[in-house]
Order: C-alpha cells, then structure tokens, then sequence
C-alpha cells in the first residue's frame, strides 16, 4: 500500500480499518445517487449544508489540530465570495473565465492569511489574542463592506453594494463544443460532494503525516516543539493559510449556491457559527467536524421551517451543553465511550481466556 | 579538546534585576560539567538563553565556535543543541510512543526510525508503557521520557535542568548511570543540580552560580572545600 | 466664537465617546481583565441593565431607582450563571470562550421572542443646551463624569475595602490567598457578579438614550473588548487612558469620514496595539516603571 494511503488511518484521526472504509464507501456512493430519486429542492439543500463544510474542516485543523483560535474564517469566507463575484460578473461566463474567477478567489484568502499570519504569529500574538485580532479583522471586512452600498463602490461592472449584498454572478460554466456544462443543480452537488470528499481524505492524510504530528506538538506545547527543531511559527503560518484556503473555498461555493454575497456574512453571528459547529462535534478530530456541520446545519434549517426563532436558542443550547458535559465534543466523546467499552469486552474476554494458566 | 559551548559576558536584565551578571563559560567538547548553586542564582535562565528563549541584554553566545547569540531556538537545535527543562516539557496528552515519534521524525524516516524508537523506549525501561498517556507516567517516567526526547535528537550538546528533581534515590541512581553512558559515548552534556550525590555520582568539573554570575570553577572537591561555597549555600537556605 | 463651538462640538463627542468606552469595558475589565474569563455574555448583560430599567421605569419607577434595578438585575444573573456555569470552565480558555458565546446566543434571541423586537424607550432626562448651531444632550454631557466617578469608586474598592484587597489576591494567587484565610470560590462569584452588575449599570445608564432591541449586546461587546485590551490587565491604569485614546481615534475618523470608518479606526487600533503593546497601555505602563 502507499505510504500516503496508510497515513488515511492514523493517531490523529477517529476511524480506521476496513470497517470504517467501507461505511464511508457505501455513504459516498449513496449520496452520490441521490439526485436520481430524489427532488431537485432536496439537492439544493443538501448542497447547501455541505458547502459549509470546507470552512468547518479548516477551522478544526487550525484549532482542534494546531490549537490557534481563529475567528477569522468569516473574513477569508466573505472575501473569496465577493471576489468571485466581481471577478465573474465582469469577465462573463464564457469559456474558462469562471474558472479563472473561483481560482483567483482562492489566491486572495492565501494573500490575506500569509500578511495576517506573518503579522501574528510572527509578532509574538499568542492565544486569545489571535482570536481577538482575526474577529476584529473579521469585523472590519464587514464594517467596510457594508458601507459600499452608493452607487461609486463598483469594481468594474460590479457593484459591491453594501449591506444589501451582491447577486446575479454567474454559475460555474465549462465549455462543451457548442453548448456548456452549467454547474447548478445536480452537477454542482456532484462538484460540491467530489470535492468534500476529496478535501476530507487529502486532510486525513495530512493530519496523520509528520506535518500533522507537528502541527499536534506544537497545540501541546509549542515550547517543547520549537525545542525539538521545528520552527513553530512557519508551521502555524502554514497551516493558517491552509484553512484560509479552505475556508475560501466555502465562500465561493457558497456564493455560486446563492448567486448572492453579503457582507452579513462576516458578521458576529457568522463568524460563531463554524466555531459552534467544530466545538459540538469534537474539534480535534476531521469526521467529528464534518458530521457536526452537515448535522447542525441541517437541523439549524429544520428549526428555522418550523419555529423559526428558536433555532439558535437550540444551538446555544446544544454548545453549551456540550461544553459543560463532553467538552471534545459529541461525537468525539460517543466514540470514545463506544471504543472504551469495547476495549474492556475485549480486555475481560481476553482476561478470561487465559486466566487458568496464570 | 576544542571549545564547543560559550558564552561571553552575557547578561540578562528582568526589569528591575540582573538574573545573569557576567557570566563567561566555556564547556569543552566531550565535557560533563555541572551547574549548581542557590535558587535564584540564574541557572535556569542561563540554559533558557543559551537555547534562545530568552534574548540576552548583553553578551555572545558561542557554538562550535559560531556566534549563534540572535539565532531562534529551533535553529539552534537543528544545529545540535538539546534541552530538558525544569518543568517536564512532554506533550502529556499524547503517548509515549507518539512522543517519542515526534523528538525522532526529523532525522530518521521508516525503519531506521521504528529502530530508534525501540532503542530509546528500552533506553528509559518504557517499552511496556508505549501506548500509555504520557500524563499517565510516574514523575520520573516523565523526566526520563523527557530526557529521551532530547537525546532523540542525537545534540553534540545537552543540558539537563534538574533530571531528577522529584526522583527516588534508586531513580536518581539510575539517571545517573545514564547520563555517564551518554557522556562516554561522546554527547557533552551540562546538568543543573541540586541534589550533591548525583552530582557526586557524575560530576567531573563544577561550576558554582550566584546573584548570575560564576562565583568558582573546578573539580567538586575544590568547589566543597571552598568555605565562601559553603557559606552561599547555608545561608541562602 | 464659532471655533470655539467647533473645538467644543469636537470635545462633546470625544467626551461622548470616552464615556462609551469606559462604561462599557468596566464590567469586562473585571472579568477579563483580572480574572482572565472571555465573557462573550457581556454585551447581554448590558441588554439586561438596558431591559429592566426601562421596563422598571415604565412601571412607574423613577429613573434613578429602575437603574439600580437594572444593575441588581444583571448582577443577580452573574451571580446565577457563574454559580451554574462559569465556575466550571475558569481554566479552560476555549470552553469558556465557546459557553460564553452559547449564553449570548441564547439570550439575544430569548429576549427577542420573550419581548420581541423592540420596546418603547424611556426619554433622556434633563433636556438640552445650544452652542451655535448645535444642540448637545445635556445627560450624554453629564456621563463622561459618571465614568470617571464610577472609575474612582472602583479604584476605593479594589484598593481600600476588605472585599477588594481578597479579590485582588485572590485573582493574582488562588491559592495563596486559599492558605490566608480567603474563601475564593465565593470571592471568584463576587468578582463576576460585580463585572456583571456593572456591566448592568453601563445598559441602565444608555438605556434613556437608545431604543432597547434585543441585538443592543452586539453593539456594546465590540467596544468592550476594543477598551479592555487597549487597556490591559490592570484596570485602573489602563482604562481611562485606553478609553481617551480610542475616543480620540474614533471622534478624529467620523468627523471626517463618518461611523463606519471610525469604527473600522477602533478595530485596526486593537489590533496594532495587541502586536505593539501587548500587554496594554497599563502593562506598558508597568513595564517603564521597572516593575517586574
């Protein structure tokens, strides 16, 4: 087996082993399948809720991996967006243009998180007042945003419009002979499903690599890291950068889902909502967070149909318990229990088969 | 024999106080050199700047003959220098084995590594314990541990702050033994001590600290029969 | 004469502005500063301040009065949660910062479906004067002495009364003050409290000067923390000055560019204050003197 597929399973991730494969195997597949029995509004849907799991992901591997609590997601999610927007609504749909769009908005997040990572992890900015330095980042995105909405703050043919949002940018378009593949709809799911997939297996291997292993030393102890040799502050600069891109990468889909940016969503509220979702779950570990997003934003969605107030008093609710009862998180802590109670079946079976000759 | 650690007279100011003074030393390669004095007298704050925690106020500091005096600490670790602190600097939340791992990734690789790791987990009597927690571990299992980690690292140079603070005697012994063998096999170690026996047990040249600076130098018995010593110690108690 | 209006007009609103930020980094200070707890709730307690005074005083109480109320109220739900909730989590940085977060969710929209979007508001008190063209709010002028009052019977608390001198102790050494004699648990329960009450008080005295809206925590929490880390650790030193310059920065951008950017003035001043002072202007302070 390559060595990049081993490290699939390893000591930084819950799960491993042909069980567990086969179960994500057969969830992938399925999954994959729905849109052929089920209706386009439920597509939608599920789209929906995985977009936001790139921003997830990367949030779990700068704080649950690497120990740095960034509110600044929020920031890299609304500027990737907007990017996408002006850079489609003035180049068009043609040809590869929207392509050349969504990867220019993945430029700028690494832009911002090298000059904000150097700025902070470089400068001696440590624990909280990372966090309070990316929120306050984060707010200055959305105050500034939101005071574009005249008619003289447009870049090009696009105008930034304020707090009244930007819409009415193009859908991925590829260009097939005379016609083109409009990724909305189905294709766009089975883009947004590939590349979960995709960016969920490629963070399994990275976490289990020696990066990973570092990256978990300097969260323990980041003394003791730098006096093994590694240069902690590259290593959280990277990984920084990392979930920026990730987080860029939930912007833009979100941005195509919608057609629709606003700066609201670098607002207060939306830069807690990641960090709800990973802090449910169980931050320190990738399966844990990905369920948690698709979970909590899906029920989040429910609750708003239904009693539309009460949903974030449910996921206040939920955090909060959460915190005081399984603080790794929900799933992490079910895991757990579950492989304990496991490891004692077997540690009692085991006990028991050799106890006559002892 | 070549100088390989130095430091000239370096100081270091803490807002109100000198925690160094004035200190020039000089271990010579292959030495086993200890490091004693009252608490208070700047030990722990010499190891701290001649890793690069802290950034000296005045002075250079000397390695294998290179000015490494604004080099970050990581560099001067890859460049061959190791520490084990006072306070025990494992990841406590992992296990040993992955400790270990960790102290081992950035020079070897495969086989050579899982080599190593087994050399070094028989080295400290943990092979049983390698999945353990390492928050799990006894006191001294955790500065052994410790101690492995940085000798991992293979440093021509190792400091040792304090190996067997809170060690039974038999675990002081023990640690004892193994910092001879890592000395005989060529690794110049420098150790800060408290405990006299230990020192007794390993110690080929002395250096006695006080108020941050170098107070005497020598073999222990020439330290002991300095009274001025003697007095520093009784007095300070 | 019409400088003198304009210097004046200017003074108004950095004195305005000054007050803001020292009300409300008071009850964080408390908390964050001296206790080291990120208490995300702190705009909520301010909302609660704002709530039960102006339904007190709709009630028929008179103003001075439904303000106490608004301060014992929230104190009392300090006390409350901190007792349930807080105590638990004062070494856990990122679970407090997470449970913090979950109480203020939790509160906004509670107090939005409880007492929907907004209730009628109280009319400022004491009327207004004229300076040329302007007309200035004779109780916004009056607050910025309110701050500073408020900062000098702090300061005869912290440093004068037996309650002050335990809580100081108790927050630099637990466990020394433990060995002293000191009960912490309830010292640690009280000092919340009173970073609560205050926090009250800050909702209690805006409250005749805004509509109260369940949201009205989001609007204070930013400035709170902007005054408390300018500041730094030690309240007393800090906060003021931290306050006049942020008052300054913030009165200097809107005049000339309006809110937003001097909002965004404030946001960028943390956080180059957070890389070039980290420890905050008491902190820098402290470090000139030679202390420690």
């Amino acid at each position: 087996m390559p060595r990049w597929m081993a490290l699939l399973d390893g000591p930084q991730t819950l799960g491993r082993g042909p069980a567990f494969w086969s179960v994500f195997a057969i969830i992938v597949v399925a999954t994959s399948l729905l849109p052929t029995f089920v209706n386009a509004f439920a597509i939608t849907n599920l789209t929906y809720f995985l977009v936001w799991v790139f921003m997830a992901l990367g949030l779990s591997l700068i704080w649950g991996y690497s120990g740095i609590l960034s509110f600044g997601q929020t920031a890299f999610f609304g500027l990737a967006g907007y990017t996408y927007g002006v850079i489609s609504i003035n180049l068009g749909d043609a040809g590869l243009w929207t392509w050349f769009a969504l990867l220019v908005s993945l430029i700028l997040p690494i832009v911002l998180a090298v000059v904000l990572g150097y700025f902070m992890f470089y400068g001696g900015v440590r624990d909280v007042f990372v966090g309070i330095v990316t929120l306050s980042i984060t707010l200055v995105l959305e105050t500034f945003m939101a005071q574009t909405a005249g008619p003289e703050w447009t870049i090009g043919s696009a105008r930034l419009n304020g707090f009244n949002g930007m819409s009415n940018m193009p859908p991925l378009t590829f260009p097939w002979g005379e016609n083109s593949i409009i990724f909305d709809g189905p294709a766009f799911f089975w883009l947004v499903l590939a590349l979960v997939v995709l960016v969920y297996l490629g963070l399994r291997i990275l976490v289990n690599s020696r990066f990973g292993n570092v990256l978990v030393a300097i969260r323990e102890n980041p003394d003791r890291a730098e006096m093994l040799g590694y240069n902690v502050r590259l290593y959280q600069l990277l990984v920084f950068v990392i979930g920026s891109v990730l987080a860029g990468m939930s912007g833009v889909l979100y941005t195509l889902w919608g057609s629709y940016i606003t700066p609201s969503s670098m607002g207060l509220t939306a830069a807690a909502l990641p960090i709800i979702w990973v802090a449910a779950g169980g931050r320190k570990d990738l399966t844990a967070t990905l369920l948690a997003t698709v979970l909590l934003t899906w029920l989040s969605q429910q609750l708003a149909v239904k009693g539309n107030q009460y949903a974030l008093i449910w996921m206040g609710a939920i955090l909060l318990v959460v915190v005081l009862f399984a603080p790794e998180g929900l799933f992490v802590t079910l895991w757990k229990r579950l492989r304990g109670r496991k490891r004692t079946r077997q540690a009692t079976a085991a006990k028991a088969a050799s106890s006559p000759s002892a | 024999m070549a100088t390989i650690l130095q430091t000239r007279g370096l100081k270091k100011y803490f807002g109100g106080l000198y925690a160094i003074n004035g200190v020039d030393l000089s271990i010579e390669e292959g030495e086993l050199r200890c490091l004693i004095g009252p608490n208070g007298a700047g030990k722990s704050t010499l190891f701290k700047l001649i890793l690069g925690s802290y950034e000296p106020s005045e002075g250079t500091i000397l390695f294998k003959g290179h000015d490494i005096t604004s080099l970050r600490p990581h560099l001067r670790v890859q460049r061959g220098l190791s520490i084990k602190f006072q306070v025990p600097g494992i990841f406590l939340a992992l296990p040993v084995e992955q400790n270990l791992r960790i102290a081992l990734q950035r020079a070897f690789r495969g086989a050579a590594l899982e080599q190593e790791l087994e050399r070094l987990l028989a080295l400290i009597d943990l092979e049983h314990q390698r999945t353990e927690l390492a928050t799990n571990l006894s006191h001294g299992q955790q500065q052994w541990l410790e101690i492995a980690m940085a000798v991992a690292l293979q440093p021509a140079v190792l400091l040792l702050d304090e190996p067997t603070a809170g060690m039974s005697p038999e675990e002081t012994f023990k640690t004892g033994e193994l910092v001879k063998k890592l000395n005989a096999s060529g690794m110049t170690i420098v150790v800060i001590e408290h405990d006299m026996a230990f020192v007794r047990q390993i110690a080929k040249r002395v250096t006695v600290l006080h108020f941050g600076q170098v107070f005497d130098e020598g073999s222990l018995d020439d330290i002991v029969r300095n009274e001025d010593v003697v007095r520093i110690y009784l007095g300070k108690v | 004469m019409s400088f003198l209006v304009q210097a004046y007009a200017f003074f108004y609103q950095f004195a305005d502005s000054f007050a803001f930020l020292v009300l409300c980094g008071l009850g964080l200070a408390i908390i964050f500063g001296m206790m080291g707890v990120i208490n995300l709730a702190h705009g909520e307690f301010i909302m609660c301040g704002a709530y039960v005074t102006v339904l007190s005083a709709r009630g028929g109480l008179p103003l001075p009065f439904a303000m106490l109320c608004g301060t014992l109220a929230a104190g009392l739900v300090g006390l409350i949660l901190e007792f349930l909730i807080i105590r638990r989590l004062y070494h856990r940085l990122f679970d407090s910062i997470v449970a913090t977060w979950a109480l203020s969710l939790i509160a906004t929209q509670g107090m939005l479906i409880v007492a929907g979007p907004s209730i009628e508001g109280l009319k400022t008190p004491f009327g207004s004067f004229e300076l040329g063209d302007y007309s200035f709010s004779v109780y916004r002028a009056l607050l910025p002495l309110v701050a500073l009052l408020l900062l000098g019977a702090l300061y005869w608390l912290f440093v004068r009364t037996r309650f002050g001198i335990y809580s100081r102790a108790t927050i630099q050494d637990a466990d020394m003050a433990r060995a002293l004699g000191a009960n912490t648990s309830r010292i640690y329960s009280q000092t919340f409290a009173l970073g609560a009450a205050l926090a009250g008080l800050t909702g209690a005295l805006y409250a005749p000067t805004m509509t109260a809206v369940p949201t009205m925590g989001q609007a204070f929490i930013v400035q709170s923390f902007v005054s408390v880390v300018v500041s730094g650790a030690d309240v007393m030193l800090g906060l003021a000055p931290a306050a006049a310059v942020l008052a300054f920065i913030q009165s200097l951008l809107t005049k000339s560019y309006g809110q937003l950017i001097g909002q965004i003035g404030l946001l960028l001043t943390v956080i180059i204050v957070v890389r070039v002072l980290p420890k905050g202007i008491s902190g820098w302070f402290l470090q000139r003197s030679g202390g420690r």
